[in-house]
């Protein structure tokens, strides 16, 4: 296998708030590499975002990137100097966001927006530029990409402004591209378009994604691998088929049960996950998901799992794993 | 679950509804074109449709919290759009709504037992220890806990804050109950909780719901009946798991086809019907057919931009309205 593109070790990014100090993420490690399509899902608050923010170092006051590395082809981003995190930031690695009108600058024509993204960071004559962002434009599926150019933002709509954000992403061919919900805000018609679009131009660029969503099927729709989040750690993590089809922590497993499918026989009842997400200030202890979990086991109360193996290429921290709580239910059961 | 009984009484039947919203110059936004629909009592009827697509505007007409342009809607045989004042306002009592953002709905100023107090007082049936109890009740109703009546609405989570908004729905013990996106706000592991205790009211109380939300796969599962709206028609109705099975709209199957599964193998093998262009301007919709534009089995001119197509029966219980609901390829 190459080298990872991205390598996140052990890290740690908190909130200090009058309240306490929020550990929004809590040890995070994972590697990326090049032509990757990685997912990150979990609920609001879990860490997701801070997580794809960090290695942007966009995180804002009173946030703070406290411990850890973040590997950017081998140089670490955390304790780079400004101007050169400003030289990767939007070359090397772009990042779309959920809203995609408040984004954009209402006030200047997208083309313009993107041929301001390439001129940040190459000097193009103005002439190359505009070439440079109608081709983007039709890379991204715009029609009359020529006279669009020239439209404001208020003249787009909302699934064409997330692909003009996506041809604004892509403007200087960066190895990594960060969409943090990139398709929260849109219609279901227009998500699984732009869904497809992202997952076509994987392929003809070769760029990585790192897609962070709630959204498991859309994880499903894109991803080859995934990590789940749950109160700022990676609870298990793994290629896209496993953790759908053989999830081993039990969050991974509930939430799975939790969503109603367009697929499946109307059952009577869903899968609840009883209670709510922890209070970052104060984390449970011992597994932090303990409270909220069917299958715990008195070490679970004290004992905090880190992630441990559980099948190729699987991970879950979990002291009990899906496995042998299935299997025990059985027992119960027969 | 409860299923529908043709020659039964329907709780609530619209007939020829409309709704124009002035937009300026003498144009007017057409959100809600000559729908018609019953709903029976005891069961659940989800409405879908993108945004934009009048459902929402809908729901507020069927509660009269906006006046019809013209049409009836008449709720256990009385015209809701004819009554006013205090007569409209006790019949209100047995419909009630349940709103999409827990944040909003709520008067953050009031405690939560005088939020979910205040339709008992406007109708002055409880008073003092009666009604305390009775919102003691409705907590626990809800599973929350009966002593947080002294709380306050930020003191709660957004799944919480829907329960207590639900309890408020429930104080009158009405008979219809019009959900609109009630759970799109809420995150994915609370998104179950609230579908479930709805499902759980429903068979306590005997409630009949409208459930308004975009999420196809939420709403087939908690409906007996689907129907689905463009452009403020209603263009497909059926059971709901007949619709998934057997759409016999164009615009349904691709609403269908874009819902992602959460599995990877499905989701690989899914094709998506495009869609070309965008939702036309309700301002302006296009003749004939509303969804021509954007159809992939449209013929135009004729029929499909020339002549609606009315909302008919294409199979038992199953109305879409397409001139070619039988080329509408079957299976997700």
């Amino acid at each position: 296998m190459t080298a990872p593109v991205l390598q996140v070790k052990d890290l740690k990014t908190q909130f200090f708030t009058d309240d306490g100090v929020v550990k929004a993420v809590d040890g995070v490690s994972f590697d990326l590499h090049p032509g990757e399509t990685l997912g990150i899902v979990g609920e609001s608050g879990c860490g997701k975002s801070v997580t794809a923010l960090s290695i942007l170092r966009l995180v804002q006051e009173p946030g703070r990137i406290t411990n850890g590395q973040i590997l950017f082809k081998g140089t670490d981003i955390v304790t780079m100097p400004d101007d050169d995190v400003r030289d990767i930031r939007g070359k090397d690695i772009a990042m779309i966001f959920q809203d995609p009108l408040s984004s954009l600058n209402p006030v200047l024509k997208v083309g313009y927006q993107i041929e301001e993204a390439m001129e940040a960071h190459t000097r193009i004559s103005g002439k190359v530029a505009l070439s440079r962002a109608i081709q983007l434009l039709k890379q991204v599926r715009i029609p009359a990409a020529e006279s669009r150019v020239e439209d404001y933002p208020h003249q787009f709509s909302g699934g064409m402004r997330q692909r003009a954000m996506i041809a604004m992403g892509l403007a200087n061919k960066p190895s990594i591209l960060i969409a943090d919900e990139p398709t929260t805000a849109l219609d279901v018609t227009v998500q699984a378009q732009i869904l497809e679009l992202l997952r076509d131009l994987n392929q003809e660029t070769k760029t990585a994604i790192i897609l962070i969503t709630h959204n498991m099927g859309v994880v499903a729709g894109l991803c080859k691998r995934v990590l789940v989040m749950y109160a700022g750690r990676i609870v298990e993590q793994g290629p896209v088929e496993q953790i759908f089809h053989d999830p081993q922590h039990p969050y991974t497993w509930s939430l799975l049960q939790s969503i109603p499918r367009l697929d499946a026989d109307r059952k009577d009842r869903l899968l609840s996950i009883e209670g709510l997400p922890p209070d970052l200030i104060k984390p449970p202890s011992g597994c932090r998901f303990h409270p909220r979990c069917r299958f715990r086991i008195e070490r679970c109360f004290h004992d905090d799992p880190s992630l441990m193996d559980v099948g190729p290429d699987q991970a879950a921290a979990c002291w009990v794993t899906m496995r042998r709580a299935l299997a025990q239910d059985g027992q119960a059961r027969a | 679950m409860v299923k529908r009984v043709p020659d039964r009484v329907p709780l609530l039947r619209a007939e020829e509804v409309v709704k124009h919203f002035p937009a300026g110059l003498g144009a007017s936004v057409k959100a809600v074109e000559r729908v018609n629909f019953e709903i029976y009592p005891g069961e659940t009827v989800g409405l879908v449709g993108e945004s934009g697509c009048g459902k929402s505007t809908l729901g507020r007409l069927i509660t009269q919290l906006l006046p019809v342009t013209s049409g009836n809607i008449f709720f256990e045989g009385v015209d809701l759009t004819k009554l006013g004042g205090e007569k409209l306002r006790q019949k209100r009592r047995e419909l009630q709504m349940i709103f999409q953002d827990p944040y909003s709905s709520l008067n953050p100023r009031m405690t939560v037992g005088d939020i979910i107090a205040e339709p008992l007082e406007n109708f002055g049936l409880l008073r003092g220890r009666a009604k305390d109890k009775r919102v003691q009740e409705l907590l626990k109703i809800v599973g929350l806990n009966p002593y947080f009546n002294n709380r306050y609405p930020h003191e709660f989570s957004g799944g919480q804050r829907q329960r207590i908004g639900i309890a408020r729905a429930l104080a009158l013990r009405p008979k219809l109950i019009v959900a609109d996106e009630p759970i799109s706000a809420l995150d994915v592991s609370i998104q179950a909780q609230i579908i479930n205790l709805m499902e759980d009211l429903q068979k306590e109380f005997q409630l009949t719901y409208l459930f308004i939300a975009h999420d196809l796969s939420v709403v087939r599962h908690i409906s007996d009946r689907v129907m689905v709206m463009y452009l403020g028609k209603i263009v497909e109705v059926a059971d709901s798991a007949e619709i998934y099975r057997n759409p016999r709209h164009p615009y349904t199957k691709a609403l269908l086809s874009a819902i992602p599964i959460p599995d990877p193998d499905i989701q690989a093998k899914r094709r998506i019907v495009h869609l070309s262009g965008e939702i036309s301007s309700p301002v302006n919709p296009p003749s004939g057919c509303r969804f021509h534009p954007r159809c992939p089995i449209a013929q135009v001119p004729t029929p499909c931009a020339d002549l609606e197509p009315p909302l008919e029966e294409k199979a038992r219980d199953h109305r879409a309205a397409c001139h070619f609901s039988e080329k509408v390829p079957v299976a997700v």
